[in-house]
């Protein structure tokens, strides 16, 4: 089925998925009309604007029946790990064991904003001391205490050292709830001194053999939690294979990105874009599926690619997007205002990477740990966005801050500064509250200006 | 050719008309904002026409801008306020660099190209701290009139430490420093020097001269001399500076009218 390009209601997509159901298509069976999860209170589906394809079809129900997906491991007996503050490295591990699966409990940060708040997360947390001051991950703790969303893992890591603050006191509360957890620390990372030896990072960063064997030294303790959880052990050959695994998710996004942020004509709304680079973080609780389901989605783009049917306006202006919002609806604002993605940086950029292949799997892991984006300094991140936002050829950088979020309250000033010195194009900072609703005014005065600029600056 | 720009702000609404021939504006209005946008902003335009003798088919464009701009039904087009205030300013300060828009419930700090384009803003998008709203907060809490606040500021000896990070909690300062026996000059003072100190800070390092100042609290007296301290940098007040939305939205109805 051949549809065209358009963003449709969510009414919309749940006829789609019928349709497709009703021709006999052979769907996975996660997939099914969005409506069911607004009447489990996601409420905040109902506003938003879909692409309208079966694979965004397959996208947002495998992104939605993720805590489905943990409960039934639960039940059949799998293991479950927690991978907190870790945006991609410990899940490589822990798929390459059998049995075992990872998930990311710092993902509940989106539940309050799928839910309009109605879930109580944050109230949760607010009686636990930590109120509207902290980043949103705070909903976590909530999650934690109602046990009404993902199960409690049976084992739960956290990077700790070159983390935010915040990041570190909600993760010790957690703990301090009863749920022990596995430290593993991550320096920040730094050049090498003249007389130390360098070491090439993913991403174009160095730095000091000694930070790298200390990670991998970190990661090696993470590896045999992992192993005694399992109950059996991980050999160099799974591991190896558990990397090129991850790699596959890393090339299906890396192709889906160029093709996404290259094209003239837009072939993927940002929303989906957005949903689809988060997979490569924890891979929504099923590593496999993952790559299915960027197939499909890829597979949807290339089709639109060679047809030449966009999703927007061919002069749409071109924007680099900084940091993931909580606000669904602000990726629709976007397009909405005149504007497209042209490449993004949502904190986890070296999880876009491949891991090299061609060195030990546990120093392939250590590197790509320390090219995190979040471990160096902003500078580096920075330099990064600069490099990304040249590729794509970016008309514009939003550097969307997330409130209480302590990565990125300061850091927007300095990439801004880089970002002019080095591209000379338009930077916004903008600050999007997980539920935005008061601010669309004021969110959208931003945008369309911005889009403004882009479109006056063209004129020059 | 006649455009008309309507600048549908959150505190009040302005219109401009404004002739593109003899390249001044021919007449403008001012009216505190109510609930109904769309019907004050066709009042106010068909006030101004009236009472200039115009016939609604002079105006060859309408564009809206401003918090309520999309309200606006009688516009042909809408622009945001960052561009319209570029266009105003530069029409009235030909070499501004650095504009700084103080408005009722935000403020917007504009970097300009040489040619007159945006280069990149920024808005105070939270708190009321930087914006005129604070000033109403504390003439409320003072029981002074707001035009009354810069001769009051004026009379200052040492302006009050008052907080620039929220408007609640400045007030609930402001409590404390009257019942401490503060001088109400010096309290104007202090909200001044915090509005000036917020602004500054989104402002940051990035100060290219000339800086005009714009927006309504620009008419407040002391304000343009708080924001220079805190700038450390001369600050001009841009000529009408409640208008400048308006004639910029004016502007471009002309500009869009001609294409």
């Amino acid at each position: 089925m051949n549809l065209p390009p358009e963003r449709i209601s969510m009414e919309e997509l749940d006829l789609l998925c019928e349709r497709r159901r009703a021709s006999g298509a052979s769907l996975p069976a996660y997939v099914g009309p969005l409506r069911r999860h607004v009447a489990e209170g996601d409420r905040r589906l109902l506003r938003l604007q879909y692409d309208a394809s079966p694979a965004a079809m397959r996208l947002w129900s495998f992104l939605l029946t993720e805590e489905e997906r943990l409960h039934a491991a639960r039940a059949a007996g799998v293991k479950i790990v927690g991978t907190m503050k870790d945006l991609g490295t410990v899940p490589v591990l822990a798929y390459a064991l059998p049995n075992v699966v990872a998930f990311y409990p710092d993902g509940a940060w989106w539940t309050p904003c799928l839910m309009e708040l109605s879930d109580g997360l944050f109230r949760i947390a607010q009686l636990l001391g930590f109120g509207e001051a902290f980043c949103p991950v705070r909903a976590m703790l909530g999650a934690f205490v109602n046990r009404a969303h993902f199960p409690i893992p049976d084992l739960l890591t956290c990077s700790a050292g070159a983390v935010c603050d915040d990041f570190s006191a909600i993760a010790q509360c957690v703990e301090s709830l009863g749920h022990p957890i596995l430290w593993w620390e991550i320096p920040h990372r730094r050049p090498p001194e003249p007389d130390e030896t360098a070491v090439e990072l993913p991403g174009g960063f160095s730095a000091p053999a000694s930070q790298v064997a200390f990670v991998r030294s970190e990661l090696d303790r993470v590896r045999s939690a992992l192993e005694v959880l399992a109950g059996a052990p991980l050999g160099a050959s799974e591991l190896a294979a558990g990397v090129a695994q991850a790699n596959r998710v890393r090339r299906s996004l890396a192709e889906l990105r160029r093709l996404a942020y290259t094209t003239e004509a837009c072939p993927m709304p940002a929303l989906e874009m957005l949903i689809a680079e988060m997979l490569a973080i924890h891979f929504c609780s099923d590593q496999a599926e993952t790559i299915r389901v960027l197939a499909d989605l890829t597979e949807e783009v290339r089709r639109r690619v060679k047809e030449k049917h966009g999703v927007l306006a061919e002069d749409a202006a071109r924007v680099f997007w900084v940091n993931p919002v909580a606000d669904l609806r602000v990726m629709n604002l976007l397009e909405d205002c005149g504007g497209r993605l042209a490449g993004t940086e949502f904190l986890f950029s070296h999880a876009l990477d491949p891991i090299p292949e061609d060195l030990p799997p546990m120093e392939a892991l250590a590197r790509m740990a320390l090219a995190d984006p979040m471990v160096g300094p902003s500078t580096d991140r920075a330099a990064r966005i600069v490099r990304d936002a040249r590729a794509f050829r970016a008309e514009a950088v939003l550097v969307s801050r997330i409130p209480g979020a302590s990565h990125c309250a300061l850091e927007g000033a300095v990439i801004a500064r880089v970002v002019r010195e080095e591209l000379a194009i338009p930077v916004v900072e903008m600050e999007v509250p997980p539920v935005a609703d008061s601010m669309m005014p004021t969110l959208r005065s931003q945008l369309e200006a911005l889009v403004e600029t882009v479109l006056e600056r063209r004129k020059r | 050719m006649i455009g008309a720009g309507i600048d549908a702000g959150s505190r009040a609404l302005k219109v401009v008309l404004f002739d593109q021939e003899r390249g001044r504006t021919v007449a403008s209005a001012v009216r505190d904002q109510g609930t109904d946008h769309d019907r004050l902003a066709c009042e106010l335009l068909e006030e101004l026409l009236r009472d200039e003798g115009l016939p609604r088919e002079r105006v060859a464009r309408i564009v809206a801008t401003g918090y309520g701009r999309r309200a606006v039904s009688v516009a042909d087009a809408t622009v945001t306020e960052i561009t319209c205030h570029a266009v105003g300013v530069r029409h009235h300060v030909p070499d501004a660099a650095t504009i700084v828009e103080i408005g009722g419930q935000d403020s917007k700090l504009l970097h300009l190209n040489p040619d007159g384009t945006v280069r990149d803003f920024a808005m105070n998008d939270r708190c009321a701290a930087g914006t005129g709203r604070f000033l109403e907060v504390v003439a409320s809490r003072l029981g002074a009139g707001l035009d009354s606040l810069g001769d009051l500021a004026r009379a200052a000896d040492t302006p009050a430490p008052i907080s620039s990070m929220c408007v609640v909690f400045a007030e609930t300062e402001i409590i404390g420093l009257l019942a401490s026996g503060a001088r109400r000059e010096n309290i104007v003072a202090g909200v001044q020097t915090a509005i000036a100190s917020r602004v500054a800070a989104m402002l940051g390092r990035d100060v290219v001269l000339p800086v005009i100042f714009t927006g309504g609290v620009a008419l407040v007296p002391g304000m343009a001399q708080a924001l220079a301290s805190a700038l450390a940098a001369p600050v001009r007040v841009c000529p009408q500076p409640q208008m400048t939305g308006a004639v910029g939205a004016a502007l471009i109805a002309c500009r869009q009218a001609s294409a």
